[in-house]
């Protein structure tokens, strides 16, 4: 019981006391904390933050209550309070006694809370999503340059989920084969989008981190919920990183979508956004194009072998032209001068012959005498040729060893053998003694 | 392009450009040979690159990359 004060009380109340206010509201606080926890429906407005608690007020039309909650409590359950919102609270009341210097408050105590339909949730998103626009949140991440081929990919998902799966299918089928970081976070739950942003802030921090992924697989709008959590969104849209999200379905469209750099259908495309190329193509193309430089670098070089080899000539021509030039005024000037040389010397053989000519005409007559002279002689020579003698019937002896003619018919005797030659032939003869 | 702002991207857009320059039969000897020169050199680093995502998946929890880093000369980045 409250412990009575010495203070006189009002004279005429039948009340009982006076007690110390103090005790007493330590008294109400106890009382109130002994009734039931409960859950209750209503809209939520006035909502204000302090350092470690959250306030507002649950009303409908019937009446209304002050209520508040642990920050970490509330943040942790990923929703965004705004006037009007239809929330349910589990909790229950409690009261702070105030002091000599801090005023005392009565709240219902929420250590739950949750939107209260699904069409609530979609309201408080719209109004979410304008928010980010005015804000102009949705443009930040979708300047960011994308890199074509990134050496290391960040992926934010669920352990277990089977996005992790579908990623690694996506960039597969690229044909990529790089670092691959995975930083693993709930994905579903009220603790959910505080550890998603943690982990997108992890990731961007490293300079290794081209691009990262945020991937989950579908579900309700209520479950993709942490993935339009104002302040997951907010660190998105500041990263320095290009954020690529798949989170849902097509028919789902959670706030990260609208922050991040590209939003896609599935674990799968957003895998092969972060890989944009096709490195098997992009192999093939660089091989491509290696052969297209080297072809060019050699046509080059072959047209400036072609240029120096025809400029490397052209002296040498020159000189040759000369040359033969040269050697044709040579071979002119060695006519000229044998021409000169052969009407010399036929001129000088003209007079020769003329000389000639002159002496043997000169010659001439002495020759004549000469002929004469000399026929003259033949015959006489003739008139005592033995032959001649021999042809009119006389015969020539001759020793017919040695073959001496015989004048006397003692040499005839001594020489023994004869040989009588007649005109037409030659007789043996013997002396006879 | 220098180094520092070179990426795969422009390497291979400026590879295109190039190739596009040489195949137009306008450039004088010099410059072709310059421009092949050039293109070669970003062939190269592009081939790098490429190379850097073939050599097999590499797949690393973000705290072991964390911890790999911190343990590397001169501390994490």
């Amino acid at each position: 019981m409250h412990r009575q004060t010495t203070a006189a009380p009002v004279t005429e109340s039948t009340l009982p006391g006076p007690f110390e206010v103090g005790a007493y509201a330590a008294g109400l606080k106890r009382r109130l904390l002994e009734l039931a926890r409960v859950q209750l429906v209503g809209e939520v407005w006035s909502f204000r933050a302090s350092r470690v608690r959250v306030y507002f007020e649950l009303r409908d039309a019937r009446g209304a209550l002050p209520c508040s909650m642990w920050r970490t409590d509330f943040e942790a359950t990923g929703v965004t309070l705004s006037d009007g919102l239809r929330v349910v609270v589990g909790g229950g009341c409690d009261y702070y006694p105030g002091s000599a210097t801090s005023s005392p408050a009565f709240s219902f105590a929420v250590s739950e809370l949750r939107i209260a339909g699904e069409g609530d949730l979609l309201v408080q998103l719209e109004r979410l999503r304008r928010r980010l626009a005015v804000d102009g949140l949705f443009e930040p991440q979708k300047r960011l340059t994308r890199p074509l081929l990134p050496r290391t990919i960040g992926v934010v998902t669920g352990e277990r989920g089977k996005a992790r799966d579908d990623v690694l299918a996506g960039l597969r089928r690229r044909g990529w084969a790089g670092r691959l970081v995975w930083a693993f976070a709930p994905v579903q739950d009220r603790h959910a989008a505080p550890r998603i942003a943690a982990a997108l802030r992890e990731l961007s921090a490293l300079p290794e981190i081209d691009v990262v992924i945020v991937a989950r697989g579908g579900g309700s709008l209520a479950d993709l919920f942490a993935f339009c959590d104002e302040t997951l969104c907010r660190t998105v849209a500041m990263l320095p990183v290009p954020v690529i999200s798949s989170v849902g379905h097509h028919t789902d469209r959670p706030l990260i979508d609208d922050v991040a750099a590209v939003a896609c259908s599935t674990p799968t495309h957003a895998a092969e956004t972060a890989v944009p190329i096709d490195c098997r193509a992009a192999r093939a193309d660089l091989a491509a194009s290696t052969r297209r430089l080297h072809g060019h670098g050699r046509r080059a070089v072959l047209h400036r072998a072609r240029a120096l080899g025809v400029v490397s000539r052209a002296p040498r021509e020159h000189v040759l032209r000369h040359r033969r030039h040269l050697h044709q005024l040579v071979r002119e000037l060695r006519a000229t001068a044998r021409r000169v040389t052969d009407d010399g010397r036929n001129l000088a053989a003209v007079h020769l012959l003329v000389l000639r000519r002159i002496a043997a005409r000169a010659r001439g007559s002495q020759a004549a005498d000469r002929r004469r002279t000399l026929d003259r002689l033949a015959l006489a020579l003739a008139a005592h040729d033995p032959e001649r003698t021999l042809a009119r019937g006389y015969a020539l002896v001759e020793d017919r060893s040695s073959g001496d003619p015989l004048g006397s018919a003692a040499a005839a005797r001594d020489a023994g053998d004869l040989a009588l030659r007649f005109h037409d032939g030659v007789v043996a003869a013997r002396v006879d003694r | 392009m220098n180094s520092q702002e070179r990426s795969y991207e422009s390497a291979v857009a400026r590879v295109e450009e190039i190739i596009r320059r040489l195949d137009s039969g306008e450039a004088g000897l010099r410059e072709t040979l310059e421009l092949v020169k050039e293109g070669r050199e970003l062939v190269e680093y592009c081939a790098t690159e490429l190379e850097a995502v073939s050599r097999g998946l590499e797949e690393l929890r973000l705290e072991e990359l964390v911890a790999r880093l911190e343990s590397a000369p001169g501390g994490p980045r």
